[in-house]
């Protein structure tokens, strides 16, 4: 019974120097998506040898078409599944904690209905124009899904106040309003269709080095805020009226993690399209692992994404080969018997 | 600190929620020592008057000072280093530890950059042996019962090293040989570092037996506010809860005890 | 100089004495064995520098700078000798260009020629297999534009050039045959090659404009329940027009989803049923499916039974083989009954 002696103890009562634990999971986590990483380097349609692949990285080769599709085809679309990956589960597992709702996902305040109106609208004026607007495709998603938060906080801001049970419904609903919105784009569309779909499930296939470096530092930045809220995420977990007992402004609290998470969400979305799942089971995977402290909990579920996104994007280039299945099909597919598991574990242990 | 000086002053509180006036006219103090009992039928304002005083409901008139300051000019992680709460049920989203849930109480106390330190884990600790819960410091708060719950809630408002301590029906679930441990550990941290103690009661023999002084509300105002014996007499009773009832002096304590 | 050896020998000749004959036809010899070599040397002198002039003229037609069907420009520093075709429309004018030893690479769907099944397939259409294409090195991709143009922009940025063919009309296919030949050097080509089509097609327009008889209404049907059927604006319907018929849905524009009640309203005269390679069993029965079809009792094409299946890739497909679908249905409407 270690917790009866009172030795000058660092692990007091199991009490573990989380920061240790906090920098292995992370030097782990990394080395993981390495090696994930590499592993998906080695599918693809094109049969390349991991020797040749290793040779190709260390010497940074882009000369011949090998060297070609591993820096400009393969590995910024790696990168790119890593970064949105990140995103989509450590914002997964913020909203989670701020709404202290484990069924909440990214998408829950509007972020995502409005960037898909943004895309299918740009979609549809580039074949009613006839002017070619792919390039330009990832604006008319963040400008959709500005207006979409915009709108969520409008109707739920009461005073200066910001209530969660508002806050939910106003995103169920301009998420509704804009889905119908869709539905009818999609239905008088007919040409553009197929593409208006393709988006709609995610896709990766045109990722580059360009979108990357304008995701790479609003995914990092936004990550680094999340976390160091983990304390008084931890805090609203106890529930409103205790977090503000404890010091935390919840009001405030709810505005930070709202705007940061769907500025990441928005800008993510607006180039890899709709991935679902992600957001919504991740996190609970690593609450089985870490325990739900936010402050293990959110790296670690965005290590997580990171990791799942690679390898669900190498499945998707590779099952079906030459074709492409879109990337959202294959985490829907894997994600909602995990997610059906999952819950049936939390009732029997009566857990969460 | 001049020990005359009242430690929680409440000047014309009232307070509405929408149109609905709960409180009216509220006058009262606190001073170094008390333990207070918050007394009253349901609907009297009982709750509200705790969340009041905490600081998390803001009154529409009045003024309330803690410590001679105003309430509304103490930034809300400064007044959390000076009272804590226990709430009567509460709900966790997550599965946390019993042991991870009380070192929460520790978050005003910890900054950010410092993270917590070796004496936040000692007080934890040392809060969790006191209300006798260390053995269930490793288990999912959700696998707890509730009175063991509502030993680590104290835990973790104990935890929080407050100088007010406020409680909500802090005994409905104990087991009897439970009731009596906190009421004494609650008394020993008033000659500790706590200050004052307030609570809100239903069982009005456990108020008798805990408070020094008692304040009955009756629909929003303080109908009365004085000693157990002062307070709970066949008048009061039968004005506010409108139901008779035999009051005895309690056979070892001069309290007065409520029976049906 | 040829001319005047020519005149010096027309000069000499029957005036002189023998001696002098023999003389002159000793010299005459030697002057016209110089004059053989001089003229032979003179012929491959010539020649050389036609030869030349038109080597350098066709090194000069490089760097080329086109403006595609997308209306991006694009450069061209060398001829191209790798040459991906992403649509079955292009492989048609590739190999009708005699361009086919340039191909490396086709889509999934370029089926004809024969041939095409021994170059490498690139994959679908759509979305366009980045990888397959890099790694064929190409000097020049044909796409169509449509659902590829999404993709277009990643292979650009590698450096790969892309011409897009986008050809809604006759007139714009002729275009895009001789874009392909300007891009792929060999311009004469293209020239002989949209001349030859002009002509097939101005001969039946001809026809067509000298026939006094009536316009046989068409109808393009499928033996598909949802019937989509090709209005104004459609390749189809283009081709219908220029052979002499009169396409029940001129009126709509492009392809439109029609009922069945509005087929029997306009009793077409000949029914056309686009399909891909079948068996005689398979088309017996798809005629035999229309002419039982509820409603359609009374339709002229049905009652003189006028259904024909033709090769749905003459009319679809923006290639060169729409001049034999427009000849084809010339020899349709024009039938004997």
């Amino acid at each position: 019974m270690k917790y009866l002696t009172e030795k000058n103890n660092k692990y007091l009562y199991g009490y573990p120097n989380w920061k240790y634990k906090a920098f292995f999971v992370l030097v782990f986590g990394f080395i993981a998506i390495l090696i994930t990483g590499f592993i998906g380097l080695n599918f693809g349609t094109i049969s390349i040898q991991p020797q040749k692949i290793l040779s190709i990285l260390w010497h940074h080769n882009t000369n011949d078409s090998l060297g070609i599709i591993i820096w400009e085809l393969r590995i910024p679309r790696l990168i790119m599944a890593m970064l949105a990956g990140m995103t989509l589960a450590g914002v997964g597992g913020a909203f989670q904690g701020i709404l202290r709702n484990p069924l909440a996902d990214p998408y829950i305040l509007g972020v995502s209905a409005g960037a898909a109106l943004g895309a299918c609208t740009g979609i549809a004026l580039q074949y009613i124009t006839g002017t070619y607007l792919t390039n330009i495709l990832p604006i008319f998603a963040l400008i959709g899904s500005f207006i979409s938060m915009f709108l969520v906080y409008f109707f739920s801001k009461n005073k200066s106040h910001l209530p969660m049970t508002d806050l939910l419904l106003a995103g169920v609903a301009v998420n509704f309003f804009f889905s119908a919105l869709i539905t009818l784009l999609l239905a008088v569309s007919n040409r553009e269709l197929h593409s208006m779909i393709f988006w709609l499930m995610g896709d990766l296939s045109n990722s580059s080095w360009q979108k990357i470096s304008i995701i790479f530092l609003p995914v990092f930045a936004g990550s680094f805020l999340l976390i160091f809220s983990s304390l008084e995420l931890n805090a609203m977990a106890l529930g409103e009226e205790e977090a503000l007992h404890l010091g935390i402004q919840t009001e405030k609290l709810r505005l930070r993690i709202f705007v940061i998470g769907s500025v990441m969400i928005a800008i993510v979305v607006s180039f890899t399209g709709l991935i679902g799942f992600v957001g919504l089971v991740i996190p609970h995977i690593a609450r089985l692992i870490v325990g739900p402290d936010h402050r293990i909990m959110l790296p670690v579920s965005a290590l997580i994404g990171a990791i799942f996104l690679i390898l669900c994007d190498t499945i998707a280039r590779t099952v079906l080969a030459p074709t492409e299945i879109p990337i959202g099909a294959i985490t829907a597919i894997i994600g909602a018997p995990l997610f059906i598991h999952l819950l049936k574990r939390r009732n029997e242990n009566n857990e969460y | 600190m001049n020990t005359k000086e009242p430690i929680i002053t409440l000047k014309d509180i009232s307070f509405s929620y929408e149109k609905t006036p709960l409180l009216q006219d509220i006058n009262l103090s606190v001073f170094s020592g008390e333990f207070i009992g918050i007394i009253g039928p349901n609907g009297s304002g009982k709750t509200t008057l705790l969340k009041l005083i905490s600081g998390v409901l803001e009154p529409q008139r009045g003024k309330i000072l803690i410590f001679n300051k105003d309430i509304t000019n103490i930034p809300r992680k400064k007044l959390a280093k000076i009272i804590s709460v226990v709430p009567q049920e509460s709900h966790v989203a997550y599965n946390y530890k019993a042991k991870e849930v009380v070192f929460m109480g520790r978050i005003p106390h910890i900054t950010q950059w410092q993270g917590e330190t070796l004496l936040d884990y000692q007080i934890s600790q040392n809060a969790m042996k006191k209300t006798d819960s260390l053995c269930h410091a490793e288990k999912g708060i959700h696998q707890i019962s509730g009175g063991e719950m509502q030993r680590i809630y104290i835990a973790r408002a104990l935890a929080q090293t407050p100088k007010i301590l406020m409680l909500d029906e802090f005994a409905s679930h104990l087991d009897l040989n439970y009731k009596y441990e906190m009421i004494k550990i609650l008394r020993n941290t008033l000659q500790e570092d706590v200050k004052c103690i307030i609570s809100v009661f239903h069982d009005l023999n456990l108020a008798s037996f805990c408070a020094d002084r008692l304040i009955l509300l009756n629909k929003g105002k303080v109908e009365i506010s004085g000693t157990p014996q002062e307070v709970i007499n066949n008048n009061n009773l039968r004005k506010v809860y409108r139901s008779h009832a035999h009051i005895i002096q309690h056979p070892e304590l001069a309290i007065p005890q409520v029976i049906m | 100089m040829f001319l005047y050896f020519l005149g010096k020998y027309f000069e000499g000749g029957e005036n002189k004495m023998i001696k002098e004959n023999f003389m002159n036809y000793k010299n005459k010899t030697n002057k016209e064995k110089n004059k053989v070599i001089f003229t032979c040397f003179m012929f491959v002198f010539v020649l050389f520098i036609i030869a030349n002039i038109t080597g350098t003229a066709q090194d000069n037609l490089f760097p080329i700078t086109l403006i595609d069907d997308s209306g991006f420009k694009i450069v061209i520093n060398e001829k191209p000798e790798r040459i991906i075709s992403a649509a079955p429309s292009n492989t048609e004018i590739i190999y009708t260009l005699n361009l086919e030893d340039k191909l490396v690479g086709r889509s999934d769907f370029c089926n004809y020629p024969d041939e095409t099944k021994d170059i490498e397939s690139i994959g679908k259409m759509s979305p366009l297999n980045l990888e397959k294409i890099i790694s064929l090195n190409p000097d020049l991709v044909l796409s169509y534009g449509g659902f590829q143009l999404k993709d277009i922009p990643r292979l650009r940025d590698l450096g790969i050039n892309v011409l897009v063919i986008r050809s809604d009309t006759i007139q714009e296919m002729i275009q895009g045959i001789g874009l392909i030949a300007h891009a792929c050097g060999i311009p004469e080509k293209g020239e002989e090659l949209i001349s030859q089509i002009n002509e097939r097609i101005n001969w039946i327009s001809f026809q067509v404009m000298a026939s006094s008889r009536q316009k046989p209404k068409v109808f393009v049907g499928s033996n598909f329940d949802s019937i989509w059927s090709p209005g104004n604006g459609t390749l189809f319907h283009e081709l219908i027009t220029l052979a002499g018929g009169e396409n029940i849905l001129g009126n709509q524009q492009g392809w439109v989803s029609i009922s069945p009640e509005l087929v029997a309203e306009r009793e077409p005269d000949i029914i056309l049923v686009p399909t891909g390679i079948m068996n005689p069993e398979e088309i017996s029965k798809i005629k035999k499916d229309i002419m039982s079809h509820p409603g359609w009792s009374n339709i002229p094409a049905i009652k003189n039974n006028q259904i024909f299946a033709v090769n749905e890739d003459l009319f679809y497909r923006a290639g060169p083989r729409l001049v034999d679908g427009l000849e084809l249905l010339y020899e349709i409407f024009n039938r004997k009954k």
